[in-house]
């Protein structure tokens, strides 16, 4: 064989191993061996949970505000209602506060009446996260947009972002605002951005939320919205829903069946 | 060349003397703020956003008006700016400046700050907006300094510096664009959610700068004997008029799209701000006082008989960026949270505390700027 | 002589991009659901030595925060196979007997972390 063709075959050799390799790269079915997974950290599958949340008004009583009870004594949240420094995380709006675009016409009697529970849509395309400039709040791998505390700058921006008025600031040590408090979740300090965060750390225990599981009228039903065969998704199916400001293209979690 | 701040007459060193108690009050009321917590200021859960962040959209303007002097000078050979640019300049340092400063006092947790460049997430505004803030101060710096430098040695100025400048003019249009980017692109605010919102930013921006420009121009002929000249006087009142008529031309177009459409939402925080909305009008006296103000002001800048007259001169510099301030600050970064996203309407008033940290830092600001422009004279002479 | 660097320096060259495009492979296939935690540990011992956690446990302490907030990974297995939820409860579930356990080595270190401005210490919260 001629000096030529040998040093062909050695570059083409090296390049075909070259190759394979980054063909591994892109396709794991290729590799010359299979990576035991066990080994890694056990990471949830991004986008495979979606947690949603269907609210039937039609069982929400007037005047009932258990839902923002359970959730605010159960996160700590500090009581300065009433003031500029309002912290909430859920709570009762009027109707037509809460669907201003949708027709206000000849309203029925109920409808002017009612108060449904307004909360962080957890929008699958958050315009709050995409303004976060530190990604503080983030959208998470099962659709819960959440903050990370440590992170917040408070520059709120986030509160300027979201279209839904769901976002509180801490203006002031939110402690003496806090009757009593609950072991289940820390407070927060003053400086930092908060809001409803579905519960997560309820969720990693198997438990369901606490508006959920407060709400004497069962109105609230909480779920995985990528699950076909869901409580949730069932209900979706089956009755008329809307949700918040569907015109801005933020996805919500929330649906309200009114 | 720092040393030339230091050299100063009794008028000169009274007015340093004024701006340092206003500073040291400032630092005070900042010391409060840390202590306590953003809620010593009027701001709320309703208006998260108040006089700092109007403090600092308004100076981004001015900031970036240095390019309406840089550019004629150094891309078209514009002579008649050659005392000016260096004014221009170090006015443009001393905004951004205020600006980074606004932002700082405006933030719940500023010991986080390096957050933003630790954890860089380049979908958010605010973060192109810090890069950008940033490197536009330090631009204007480096190559004022070194062009003074340079006319002090009597040298002619590297060719590094020239870069650096004609760096600086895309990136004044970009630092004012990226600002109003933070407001344009949030879904739920129908005031700020127009295309529109840019290209009046930059009017609004040439319009109030050029005009301080010119009052900056005015204070230095008086205080220190350095005059730009009045053909560079003339060419900035003309700028700076049809830029003013840019800008209310652009607010008219704004009026047009919202009440013509008769589309809620965005016809009704324009209308808040003008005619008041559900019986609050609170908003009313000074929008329709910016906008008599800024057009009368741009109509004496336009007319060549009144514009000559200096004090008309003055008055009309005067109320077109107090016509701004007002439009820019209040109308548009507390009016946009009005109507709220539930359609509520709540009112803003700034605490003793917001007004003396907001001073402070225009005092700070001040006192740079005096500083930089001692230089500057000293370098260049009267 | 260049020729067999060459040669070499290629192999080698060919292998490493190989290798190293291999090992980026995550382990996509993961969890079924959402990894649920048992609750209160049953160890007697902590999560790392003794000495280890001395002068690390704030560098545990990122990690555990980073894991579980940001990506999910709330279970820490340790060299011997315990496992733990990534949690300051967990800590807390042994080391709030004590309700100085965190504020002794502070206050002698002078270093003052400001876990507590959020985080309920063990002096405030009566188990």
């Amino acid at each position: 064989m001629n000096q030529q063709r040998r040093e062909f075959l050695k570059k083409a050799g090296f390049a075909a191993l070259a190759g394979l390799g980054a063909a591994t790269g892109f396709n794991p079915l290729l590799a010359l061996e299979k990576t035991d997974t066990s080994v890694f950290p056990r990471k949830p599958v991004e986008g495979k949970v979606r947690w949603g949340m269907l609210i039937d008004t039609r069982n929400c009583t007037e005047g009932c505000t258990e839902c923002s009870a359970a959730c605010h004594f159960e996160h700590n949240v500090p009581d300065f209602s009433g003031t500029k420094n309002e912290v909430k995380w859920i709570w009762k709006s009027p109707y037509e506060k809460a669907f201003p675009t949708s027709g206000k016409q000849f309203m029925s009697h109920e409808l002017e009446k009612l108060e449904v529970p307004t909360l962080c849509n957890h929008c699958a395309e958050p315009p709050c996260a995409k303004a976060c400039p530190t990604e503080a709040t983030f959208k998470r791998w099962d659709g819960i947009v959440s903050m990370d505390y440590h992170r917040c700058i408070g520059c709120r921006f986030c509160m300027a972002a979201c279209p839904y008025g769901s976002r509180s600031f801490n203006w002031q040590d939110p402690r003496p605002g806090i009757e009593t408090f609950s072991a289940s979740y820390p407070t927060r300090e003053r400086g930092v951005v908060e809001k409803c965060n579905f519960c997560s750390e309820r969720l990693v225990k198997g438990m369901q939320p606490a508006c959920v599981e407060a709400c004497p009228g069962d109105a609230i039903t909480f779920g995985d919205l990528n699950d076909p065969g869901s409580d949730i998704r069932t209900l979706l199916a089956r009755e008329v829903t809307m949700q918040r400001k569907p015109e801005l293209g933020t996805l919500p979690s929330v649906f309200y069946i009114i | 060349m720092l040393e030339k701040a230091l050299k100063g007459n009794r008028a000169y060193w009274t007015w340093i003397a004024m701006l340092v108690i206003v500073i040291v009050s400032g630092l005070s009321a900042w010391g409060r703020q840390l202590e306590l917590g953003l809620g010593v200021t009027g701001m709320g859960r309703d208006i998260s956003w108040g006089l700092y962040i109007a403090q600092f959209t308004f100076l981004v303007g001015v900031a970036a008006s240095a390019v309406m002097v840089v550019l004629p000078y150094y891309l078209h050979n514009q002579k008649a700016f050659g005392k000016t640019v260096i004014v221009g300049e170090f006015l443009a340092v001393s905004a951004a400046l205020m600006c980074m400063l606004f932002i700082l006092a405006d933030m719940g947790k500023p010991q986080r700050v390096l957050n933003v460049l630790l954890h860089p997430s380049p979908h958010s505004m605010v973060f192109w907006d810090v890069i950008v803030l940033n490197g536009y101060l330090l631009l204007n710096l480096v190559s004022g300094w070194a062009m003074l430098g340079a006319e002090r040695k009597g040298v002619l100025p590297s060719p590094w510096i020239k870069a650096l400048i004609y760096l600086s003019i895309p990136w004044a249009f970009s630092i004012h664009t990226v600002t109003a980017f933070l407001y344009a692109g949030m879904p739920g605010r129908h005031l700020w959610l127009t295309a529109v919102l840019a290209p009046r930013f930059l009017a609004s921006a040439f319009a109030a700068g050029t005009a301080i420009l010119i009052l900056i121009s005015f204070i230095l002929k008086k205080s220190a004997g350095y005059d730009i000249g009045s053909e560079a006087r003339k060419k900035l009142t003309v700028l700076a008029a049809y830029a003013g008529v840019a800008n209310f031309f652009l607010l008219g177009t704004e009026f047009f799209t919202a009440f013509y459409s008769n589309v809620p939402a965005h016809e009704h925080s324009l209308q808040h701000l003008y005619f008041g909305l559900h019986g609050h009008a609170a908003f009313v006296p000074w929008m329709w006082g910016s906008l008599v103000v800024g057009t009368g002001s741009v109509i004496l800048l336009l007319v060549p008989r009144l514009r000559s007259n200096t004090r008309l001169l003055v008055a009309a510099s005067i109320g077109l960026v107090a016509s701004i301030w007002v439009d820019k600050g209040i109308g548009l970064v507390i009016g946009g949270f009005l109507p709220t996203p539930l359609e509520e309407i709540v009112s803003y008033v700034p605490t003793v505390t917001e007004l003396q940290v907001t001073l402070g830092i225009w005092a700070i600001g001040l006192l740079v700027l005096t500083a930089l422009l001692k230089v500057a004279i000293a370098v260049k002479g009267v | 002589m260049r020729k067999k660097i060459l040669m070499f320096a290629w192999t080698t060259l060919a292998l490493l991009l190989g290798l190293g495009l291999f090992m980026q492979q995550e382990s996509g296939a993961g969890t079924e659901a959402l990894p649920t935690v048992s609750g209160k540990s049953e160890s007697t011992g902590c999560v790392y030595p003794k000495e280890y956690m001395k002068a690390h446990h704030m560098q545990v302490l990122n990690e555990w925060r980073h894991d579980s907030v940001r990506e999910g990974d709330r279970i820490h297995v340790t060299p011997d196979g315990r496992e733990f939820d990534k949690s300051l409860n967990t800590c807390l579930d042994c080391h709030s007997r004590n309700k100085m356990f965190c504020f002794m080595c502070h206050q002698y270190a002078n270093v003052q972390p400001t876990c507590w401005n959020c985080h309920l210490s063990p002096m405030e919260v009566t188990k």
